[in-house]
């Protein structure tokens, strides 16, 4: 019985884990490149969402390619914010603006999105969420198993694209240091564009696996937000293995304390673990060369 | 910018044109309603239904007037927290001068507009807020019409144990005022009847995952009940995670989940199968026969093109309760006050109102019990 | 301007002291104008809340934009103030100003503790740690039920006591403007004692630190401990805000320090200038105001709001501080380089 939970509340966290991955490379990514904070992640997300369900509920598409369309909504969405926000302020010297222009971005859009879609939950059903996949004492749904796999794939393409590809290695280059992104002959102006498409597109695709596990309302990302923000930290700033780690740390933190302590503190704990990680390991749990911060 | 004036010019001399015109009828005089409902951020679930059911019983009223009275509505978004509710009751105060108002639905917004109101002696009728202290003594401006969370926690516990013969049960409810008031009425009443509460487990409404906490319901044993209370978008996710433990009837489980007025009608319907056997209270239950319910359903379904929930009934009854005190003599805030204070039996699509001495509707034929069947449709239980 | 910059030009300082001292006129005749000009309850609410939030700005700016210290969780600190306050006041009957001073300092000694913790940390390490802060003080004040009544809030707490003396009632602070008047009195205090701070040694010391602490230490400067006192000013500062908000709205639930609260004051500092003291002072009202005049366009004000706020950083990126400066600048007058 008691095995039975461990592994059980185990698959949960990974679950959920994965998807707080999917949310939190994204703002890792453009903090690596550009130590900068986009606030409206969060509600890139929840486009994300609504973009899959209304994919399927009005021009009837299987669940699969409405994950495909978000991923697409989510990286219009990344060109343009860093066309009309992040590009314009980026000469303006001061890293707090971008966060608050985008704060203003978040306010209006859920505003926008409780207009249009109004504030009553959506209920996102897909083939696969009712379907139960049980073996001994476990159950998994398929809606979970599809979770699974498609974030695994995604992190392992996004993973080989920035360690095998000319321009992952560039991408990294720039976010080590961005004069050697020059010497390589690469317009770091894209390399910026091309990070926030990335990061947002995966933001849209986290919203449309999201969408059935969690209450889709016009407010469904900020939920994600604060912890993905506790992720890209554990993680270290910008080091995409360590918020990989960190995101499933955190999936698994959420499952068990809500075993075995409360689920109203989940939080507590998540953002102990924060400060404990920043008291003894401040470059995040794995380092890399960013000493410039400590 | 001169063009801009001019129209403006024009535009408010269009307007006070109207205006005379309007007083000009002297028998269209009117009462003033003002509405405090959430209508930002995720508390907008409430004043969006709400609105709807205002619109259906002004568009009613105003048909002929009351009393040679017309009703208009001046909504105030309090955003469901105490600090925006206190600015959105003294803006309505001091700038509609409301006869009446109606609201809040949060505990916590509404206690800390009873002073303001109380201070301001116009009368508020508040429909969705289940604390108990809205209606403590001493509030004799503020009337409620939705039974307290006492009235409906001692009344479930009751039904738990006698009728579902419970002896376990499992509480979860939101961390807020009314998730930790109702799970508290009902396990205070629960274990002194002598049945046991095997875990109290209460999470943020900001909690996205509920596998890992169906899981560990999963892991407690036999349980007969599970009391949850908790809105219709994490009550979904609840009901659906249940079933997939299998702790539930809907998931080949033993367990019933229990509930007071807090999901409403329609909610089976997202929920699907898992929704099988839960077994709760609703304030308003569309199945009803009687006529004033039956004409309310057809009226709301041609106007918006969708069944009523409670919220929907719920503000209309507010308005409607309104309109009948009206009907009995009431003009202003005072005499709004003391017809609210007299009325006896009043018949809402909700139920019937009459209030105590604390302004406390005591009628308990405005608790419906309903059973989701096998093929999703709910059936009135007739406990009550 | 530095130090250098004034001695060589004492005409100019002596005009600047005298524009200082004006400025201190108007701004004092402003606060006892307001609630004569605004006399119905909504509009003395918002002047009063105008007031709290300015005070939240200044002590946030002071750590922000003077210290240099990026802090996301200015929320905490507001919250710590108003439990601690409400608490001590509820449960052990302390006189409300015993407790608006253990409010105070308990904020201010959490501030100094969280400074003190990310001593080593900088930039955005130091704004999640502050985030991180936040997020754990409301999970406390909401879980720790027994203490802080948790979602089911306080409910009834009183405005300060009234001032009487030999049994004549002289004010009394449910009168809403008395209690406007309060607030802002005591906001201009703490505004006139930071600028005094800013524009002395320690001031200097303190931008000394943020432009380059590396140098700052090879001048014998403990750049920590400065850090750490200034962290704890503004702590302090936003704690008296939480005590004046508690005894103002008479409820207290751990939902008004969620951290986008935070979120919601550091734009008043950047909106309104960071690293200026009067910048913040016309974000907070900006701000604060703004979402309450849009209430008469209905359903989209916070769209309004959203983008006005998007539009105020994209195109004056120094704030309002800075927009005023570049207009005087173009109209000619007011010599001094501020």
């Amino acid at each position: 019985m008691t095995t039975t939970i461990v592994l059980q509340q185990a698959i949960n966290g990974v679950v959920l884990g994965s998807l707080y991955v999917l949310v939190a490379l994204g703002l890792t990514l453009i903090y690596g490149v550009l130590v900068q904070i986009n606030f409206a992640h969060a509600d890139f997300v929840t486009l994300g969402a609504f973009a899959a369900y209304f994919l399927m509920h009005l021009v009837g598409a299987g669940y699969i390619v409405s994950i495909g369309f978000a991923f697409l909504v989510g990286a219009a969405l990344g060109w343009l914010i860093n066309a009309s926000i992040f590009t314009p302020l980026r000469r303006k010297g001061n890293e707090l603006l971008p966060l608050i222009a985008t704060i203003g971005v978040s306010v209006m859009m859920q505003n926008l999105m409780l207009a249009w879609f109004g504030p009553i939950p959506y209920a996102f059903e897909t083939q696969y969420s009712s379907e139960v996949i049980r073996f001994s004492g476990i159950f998994v749904s398929w809606q979970n198993v599809i979770i699974i796999a498609v974030s695994s794939v995604t992190i392992a393409l996004l993973y080989a694209f920035m360690k095998f590809t000319f321009l992952g290695k560039a991408l990294r280059a720039v976010s080590q240091d961005r004069e050697t992104a020059g010497l390589m002959g690469i317009n770091p102006n894209q390399l910026i564009m091309l990070t926030f498409v990335i990061a947002s597109a995966l933001a849209g695709m986290a919203g449309a696996m999201l969408a059935p596990v969690l209450v889709l309302t016009p407010f469904a990302g900020t939920s994600v937000i604060v912890k993905a923000f506790a992720i890209v930290i554990i993680g270290g700033f910008g080091n995409v293995e360590g918020t990989i780690l960190a995101g499933l740390i955190v999936g698994l933190v959420e499952s068990y304390t809500t075993q075995y302590l409360d689920p109203g503190l989940i939080d507590i704990v998540v953002f102990g673990l924060l400060l404990l990680m920043l008291a003894i390991r401040p470059t995040g749990l794995i380092s890399e060369r960013r000493e410039e911060n400590v | 910018m001169k063009t801009e004036f001019r129209a403006l010019f024009v535009g408010v001399a269009a307007i006070s044109l109207l205006t005379i015109g309007h007083a000009a009828h002297a028998q269209d005089k009117t009462i003033k309603i003002g509405a405090l409902f959430p209508m930002s951020g995720p508390g907008s679930y409430f004043g969006a239904q709400d609105k709807q059911g205002v619109g259906l019983a002004l568009e009613q009223l105003n048909k002929s007037g009351v009393n040679g009275y017309k009703f208009a509505v001046q909504y105030e978004d309090s955003s469901c927290g105490p600090l925006p509710a206190t600015q959105a009751a003294k803006r309505l105060i001091e700038q509609f001068k409301p006869d009446v108002i109606i609201g809040e639905e949060c505990s916590d917004a509404t206690l800390a507009v009873m002073p303001i109101v109380d201070q301001a002696k116009v009368p508020l009728l508040n429909a969705g807020s289940s604390s108990i202290k809205v209606t403590e003594p001493g509030n004799s401006w503020t009337f409620r019409i939705m039974p307290n969370e006492v009235m409906q926690g001692i009344n479930l516990a009751d039904n738990a144990y006698k009728r579902l013969n419970a002896r376990n049960a499992v509480l979860l409810f939101e961390n807020t005022n009314a998730g930790i008031g109702n799970a508290q009425v009902f396990k205070d009443t629960f274990t002194k009847l002598g049945g046991k509460v095997l875990a109290e487990i209460g999470f943020g409404r900001d909690v996205n995952d509920f596998t890992s906490i169906a899981t560990r319901v999963a892991g407690l044993g036999k349980i007969d009940v599970i009391p949850t209370y908790t809105l219709e978008g994490q009550g979904l996710k609840i009901t659906q995670a249940l079933a997939q433990a299998g702790v539930t009837k809907g998931g080949g489980g033993d367990a019933i989940q229990i509930g007071t007025i807090w999901l409403p009608f329609g909610f089976e319907q997202k929920a699907g199968k898992s929704a099988l056997g839960y077994i709760r209270i609703v304030q308003f239950d569309p199945t009803e026969t009687r006529d004033a319910v039956k004409d309310f359903s057809t009226a709301f379904k041609a106007k918006y093109n969708a069944d009523p929930t409670h919220l929907n009934a719920h503000a209309y009854d507010q308005i409607m309760l309104i309109a009948d005190v009206v009907k009995r003599g009431g003009k202003d805030a005072q005499s709004i006050r003391d017809g609210l204070a007299a009325t006896k039996n009043y018949s809402g699509v909700t139920g019937s109102v009459e209030f105590d001495t604390n302004n406390q509707n005591t009628k308990m034929d405005t608790v419906h019990y309903m059973e989701t069947k096998p093929d999703m449709s709910w059936t009135s239980l007739k406990w009550n | 301007m530095s130090d250098r910059a004034i001695s060589q030009q004492p005409v100019e300082r002596k005009a600047s002291l005298l524009s200082r001292r004006m400025g201190f006129m108007l701004a004092a005749l402003s606060i006892i104008a307001l609630p004569l000009i605004f006399n119905d309850t909504y509009w003395r609410t918002n002047l009063t809340i105008c007031a709290i939030n300015v005070l939240l700005a200044l002590g946030l700016d002071f750590i922000l934009g003077y210290a240099g210290q990026l802090n996301l969780g200015h929320s905490a600190f507001y919250g710590l103030g108003a439990y601690v306050s409400t608490l001590l006041i509820v449960k052990l009957g302390v006189p409300f100003w015993g407790a608006f001073v253990a409010g105070v300092a308990f904020s201010g000694l959490a501030g100094m503790f969280l400074s003190l913790f990310a001593v080593r940390l900088r930039g955005h390490y130091l704004a999640i740690a502050s985030l991180g802060f936040a997020v754990i003080v409301y999970q406390i004040l909401l879980n720790w039920i027994s203490l802080t009544q948790g979602p089911l809030g306080i409910y009834g707490i009183l405005p300060p006591p009234p001032i009487a003396i030999a049994g004549t009632l002289l004010v009394d602070f449910r009168n809403l403007a008395a209690f406007f008047y309060l607030v802002s009195g005591f906001t201009l205090v703490v505004y006139l004692l930071l600028d005094q701070l800013v524009r002395s040694p320690i001031g200097e010391t303190l931008t000394a630190i943020r432009e380059d602490e590396v140098s700052a230490a090879s001048l014998g400067i403990n750049g920590a401990a400065w850090k750490v006192f200034a962290f704890g000013v503004g702590a302090a500062i936003g704690g008296a805000a939480g005590c004046f908000y508690a005894s103002f709205v008479g409820t207290l639930v751990p939902d008004a320090f969620f951290v986008t609260e935070a979120f919601n004051i550091l734009a008043m500092v950047i909106v309104g200038g960071m690293g200026t003291l009067i910048g913040p002072v016309f974000g907070a009202i900006l701000l604060t105001l703004l979402p309450e005049v849009l209430r008469g366009i209905g359903d989209l004000r916070l769209v309004v709001y959203g983008a006005a706020l998007t539009f105020v950083v994209l195109f004056m990126p120094g704030g309002l501080a800075q927009a005023a400066r570049v207009v005087r600048d173009k109209l000619g007058f007011g010599g001094q380089a501020s």
